[in-house]
């Protein structure tokens, strides 16, 4: 897949998201996004996965089907999750069956439960289970860690392993840090409408530290200047 | 793509936003047949002009249903052309229910007389039900972004529609020809002014769908 001097503005008068962009993902590839919050990760992704039209360029040998994860899962659908998971299926032309994702992902106790009932954390699993239900050879994923479990993050790269393994591509953004776990992945850095594609990443580990708050900018700036990439800095504890 | 309409139905009638409509419907029904028998053809022609607004209003209610989010879901499963033809076809089929609820009902009560009104009523229904859904579509959250910018569209093109077809209109292609059906059917019409008035509502809502589909293409 690739994407030849990819543009995108939102409205004609709006100010240009990303200009020019050309990178490519081969077949049985894995890209991470990265970029700080407002680039444009969100929208690139949504090109990628032919949510949005390039305005300008173009994107060449998209794989099908193609699964895609939000943000955001729109909960707010009087479903329930087997309901919803089965209309979205009967959108695609070959799937696994529903419960096989329902299953694995830990939905067994939800399967009744209208969508709007449920947590951030388990409407983010529905959401993943729409995305790969339809088995797909281009899988989207845009922030999937955000709020799931632990059992379930340790199952995102299980998931990218064997989409890719199948000849699958995987796109995914995330700034948690967690794609430190995705190996072999090639990154593509989104800054200034640009992006640039860089080497294979190598494996990440994520290491947080607490520092008095009076330093916590001081400290930040000397990480980056060691070379180091800062995810984030809280000034509140989450347990 | 005869799934992606179901999902739709599906969540338009659980999510209870199939009642307005339902009740504008009822509403619409009571003062045009409330005042006693009337001639079909001609009860049938104001029919198709009243129930222009309603049908319009729950097409954009049908559209403005699913989230944005879930809409662009439905685009990466079904691809854009045929997820932009689920939504109106699914807009159209609860149209159809509309106009057939709103045909039979008068008959049940016995508000209307004369059986030979009923094919030309069943063509002004039509001709409105394609417009209304044009104009819902175009008042479509997906379009207008806006509740409120909605609700201008759909109001103007509803009170456009009949102001535009008054008889002595200097500019009547502009708007669906609900009124000059209306006034033909009074009239009991030839087949050339049907002719004419069906390919005048094609027309104008093809132009109107295509418009639709061209704001879609850059306000997903």
């Amino acid at each position: 897949m690739r994407l030849d001097g990819v543009s995108y503005r939102y409205g004609r008068r709006g100010a240009w998201v990303l200009r020019d962009v050309s990178v490519d993902l081969p077949p049985g590839g894995t890209g991470v996004v990265l970029g700080r919050n407002g680039v444009g990760k969100s929208t690139l992704l949504q090109l990628v996965a032919g949510v949005l039209r390039p305005s300008a360029g173009e994107i060449r040998e998209r794989p099908g089907p193609v699964g895609w994860v939000p943000e955001r899962f729109p909960a707010d659908q009087p479903f329930t999750v087997h309901g919803y998971l089965t209309a979205m299926a009967r959108l695609h032309p070959m799937t696994d069956p529903v419960d096989t994702w329902i299953d694995r992902l830990g939905l067994t106790a939800y399967r009744r439960t209208r969508l709007g009932d449920l947590s951030k954390g388990t409407a983010q699993k529905v959401g993943l289970a729409q995305a790969l239900i339809p088995r797909p050879k281009l899988l989207v994923l845009d922030e999937p860690w955000e709020g799931l479990d632990a059992a379930a993050r340790e199952l995102v790269p299980e998931i990218v392993e064997e989409v890719t393994a199948a000849g699958g591509i995987v796109l995914v953004s995330d700034h948690r840090g967690e794609t430190g776990r995705l190996p072999g992945a090639i990154t593509w850095t989104v800054a200034d409408g640009t992006v640039t594609q860089g080497d294979v990443a190598q494996a990440h580990a994520v290491i947080e530290i607490a520092v008095p708050a009076a330093e916590a900018e001081a400290t930040a700036a000397d990480l980056r200047a060691a070379g180091h990439d800062v995810i984030a800095v809280r000034t509140k504890a989450v347990v | 793509m005869s799934a992606l309409v179901r999902m739709r139905l599906t969540a338009f009638v659980r999510g209870g936003r199939a009642l307005p409509g339902l009740l504008g419907t009822l509403v619409m029904v009571g003062i045009i047949y409330g005042g006693g028998r009337s001639d079909a053809a001609e009860a049938y022609g104001f029919s198709a002009v009243a129930l222009f607004p309603v049908v319009a209003w729950q097409a954009k209610l049908l559209l403005d249903t699913e989230p944005d989010v879930q809409r662009r879901l439905a685009v990466t499963a079904v691809g854009p052309h045929r997820e932009l033809a689920a939504g109106l076809l699914a807009a159209a089929a609860v149209g159809a229910g509309t106009v057939a609820f709103a045909m039979i009902l008068p008959w049940l009560f016995g508000a209307i007389t004369g059986p030979a009104g009923i094919a030309p009523g069943l063509w002004a229904h039509a001709a409105s039900l394609v417009a209304a859904v044009g104009l819902g579509a175009l008042a479509s959250r997906a379009v207008t972004r806006s509740t409120l910018y909605g609700i201008a569209v759909l109001v103007t093109g509803s009170v456009l529609a009949i102001v535009l077809g008054l008889d002595g209109s200097v500019v009547p292609w502009l708007a669906p020809p609900l009124m000059a059906a209306a006034r033909r059917l009074a009239d009991h019409p030839d087949s050339a002014s049907l002719v004419t008035l069906s390919a005048h509502a094609l027309l104008w809502t093809a132009v109107v769908i295509a418009g639709y589909a061209r704001m879609r293409r850059t306000r997903s």
